[in-house]
């Protein structure tokens, strides 16, 4: 028992995987300093349940954090039919880019689509910022 | 009079019936997926001339960006993967006469594939081959329906090609094995596989043992059954092909599962394999480099004997700090690269060769605009499917082809 359950806005622990989204990448083609791109990339999709555990509702800002860096981002609730509990979904690019670990053991490859992070409620007023 | 097609550069499709027509003052582009005709509209914000951002000559940025590769002991080449084959030639020359380490994106996403490809180790075919006559089509850890808009449409599903006139109604099976219910894993409606992350070396490792004869167990819940059933749709095929995304490459340590599966199938059927590519040229790249020195990436041209290993990869010397300088070409790794690795460019003199601003132009010292090769100029590139295509040009432009800046830039030198 933690002292989260007593919180209306706990911090929760998620998994991110990435994805690619043709509208992302169509805006990301013709500006990436537009309110379009950052609309369609700072964003991360949840599992209904998981939005309701963190106590947020459709377009709340959450600030996500490990030891690779934090960012600040929307949520939205996940599209997907099928629930995902603990999964949640970031289109690739700088702000869940900001999350992925530079530990490679050497490979050259960092861990892109398996990132482990902690989420809450943000304070910020705005997402994170890249210009 | 005759119809002008073009070729769409938007990605590694290479989509060759692109028609562009005027309307009202407007040029309206048909046939392009919604992410083509963004690459091949002009982009928001053109990228402009600058010295330590400062508006200059394309004269005085040359200079520069020959100096500051002149003066560097160990410079880093980056990019290239949105580069014509002439630009990729010019700029592993430049590499080597500034004893400079080359890499590009396919370092972190398709490499082990491409490179399997080239060394024989993996059998692979062409989409007009897909086209024509593949009936059992797997699309693994990939989304062509967002990454590649036209895939389906063009070549791997829809299309009634020479060997498969019923289309996919009745002659093809199209199957999706994924982590997540993707756009293309709805297409595929029953036959989508899901799986957890990182399990697809063992899922690979079960459809081989289901393929030779043995009962095929997971620790993560799909039934002997399940995955019995699939080897045998993939045992049946004609012509089967596995189009590997990057879901297939983050989650595995190195190809093996995949190269005894395919081998497994070889045995019964003719399966191939094919990475999806992304940017338009990045497997142009692979191929000059393999060419030119044996790999196709994570080369450093310091010292006498040519290095190679992921002691060279972008990733590794930029997170080491092995670099001393940066010409990034057609790339944003400040977009791409985990942030904690791409911030050390910002420590070192870095150039930026792009048609259009980027993350990585904004923290640039020097910054070129270039044309968009296939839009802007002519050149050529090699398809997803290693095919060469021949771009042209669709409409005028006073901007210079990459090629000719890393030309001048060697000329500088």
């Amino acid at each position: 028992m933690g002292f989260d359950q007593f919180l209306s806005s706990p911090e929760m622990e998620i998994l991110i995987i990435t994805h690619r989204d043709i509208f992302q990448s169509a805006a990301n083609s013709d500006s990436r300093f537009s309110d379009d791109y950052a609309n369609l990339t700072a964003i991360i999709r949840l599992d209904k349940q998981d939005m309701k555990k963190a106590g947020l509702k459709e377009g709340n800002l959450v600030t996500i954090e490990n030891s690779a860096g934090k960012v600040v981002v929307k949520a939205l609730q996940s599209t997907y039919e099928e629930p995902h509990p603990g999964t949640a979904y970031m289109v690739n690019g700088p702000w869940v880019n900001a999350l992925v670990s530079a530990e490679t053991s050497g490979t050259g490859v960092p861990a892109f689509k398996y990132i482990e992070a902690k989420m809450k409620k943000s304070k910020e007023s705005s997402i994170t910022s890249f210009e | 009079m005759e119809r002008e097609y073009h070729v769409c550069t938007g990605c590694a499709l290479l989509c060759d019936d692109i028609e562009l027509r005027e309307e009202e003052n407007k040029t309206i582009i048909d046939s392009a997926c919604r992410k083509g005709v963004a690459w091949i509209k002009n982009c928001q914000h053109p990228l402009e001339c600058t010295v330590d951002a400062k508006d200059a000559t394309s004269q005085d940025a040359i200079e520069k960006a020959a100096e500051i590769l002149k003066s560097a002991k160990n410079p880093l080449i980056f990019g290239m993967g949105n580069s014509s084959l002439k630009a990729q030639e010019k700029a592993i020359e430049l590499a080597k006469k500034s004893n400079a380490c080359i890499d590009d994106t396919s370092s972190f996403c398709q490499g082990p594939f491409v490179e399997a490809i080239l060394n024989d180790k993996i059998k692979s075919c062409t989409l007009d081959e897909v086209r024509d006559k593949a009936d059992v089509i797997v699309y693994w850890g990939c989304d062509p329906s967002n990454s590649h808009p036209r895939h389906l449409s063009k070549y791997s599903y829809f299309p009634r090609g020479r060997m498969r006139q019923r289309g996919w109604e009745e002659d093809r099976t199209a199957i999706a094995i994924d982590v997540r219910k993707s756009d293309t894993a709805i297409i595929c409606e029953d036959n989508f596989y899901r799986i957890p992350p990182k399990a697809d070396a063992e899922f690979a490792r079960a459809l081989t043992e289901a393929l030779s004869g043995k009962v095929p167990k997971v620790t993560f819940g799909m039934k002997p059954k399940e995955i019995l059933e699939l080897a045998n749709v993939l045992k049946k095929a004609e012509f089967g092909v596995i189009f590997a995304g990057l879901g297939l490459v983050y989650s595995m340590h190195d190809l093996s599962p995949m190269e005894d599966l395919l081998e497994a199938l070889n045995k019964k059927t003719d399966f191939h394999l094919m990475p999806m590519v992304g940017q338009y040229n990045m497997r142009g790249f692979n191929h000059t480099l393999f060419d030119q020195t044996g790999y196709i990436n994570r080369v450093s041209f310091d010292g006498e004997d040519i290095g190679h290993g992921p002691q060279y990869s972008v990733v590794e010397v930029l997170k080491e700090k092995r670099v001393d300088a940066a010409l990034i070409i057609g790339s944003d790794p400040l977009s791409s690269l985990p942030g904690s690795i791409a911030a050390n460019l910002k420590e070192i003199p870095t150039i930026v060769i792009d048609p259009c601003k980027t993350f990585t132009s904004q923290i640039a010292n020097v910054t070129i605009p270039s044309a968009v090769t296939g839009v802007e100029c002519k050149g050529e590139a090699i398809r997803m499917d290693g095919v060469k295509v021949e771009l042209t040009q669709m409409r005028k432009s006073d901007k210079m082809a990459d090629a000719d800046i890393i030309e001048k830039i060697m000329e500088a030198i």
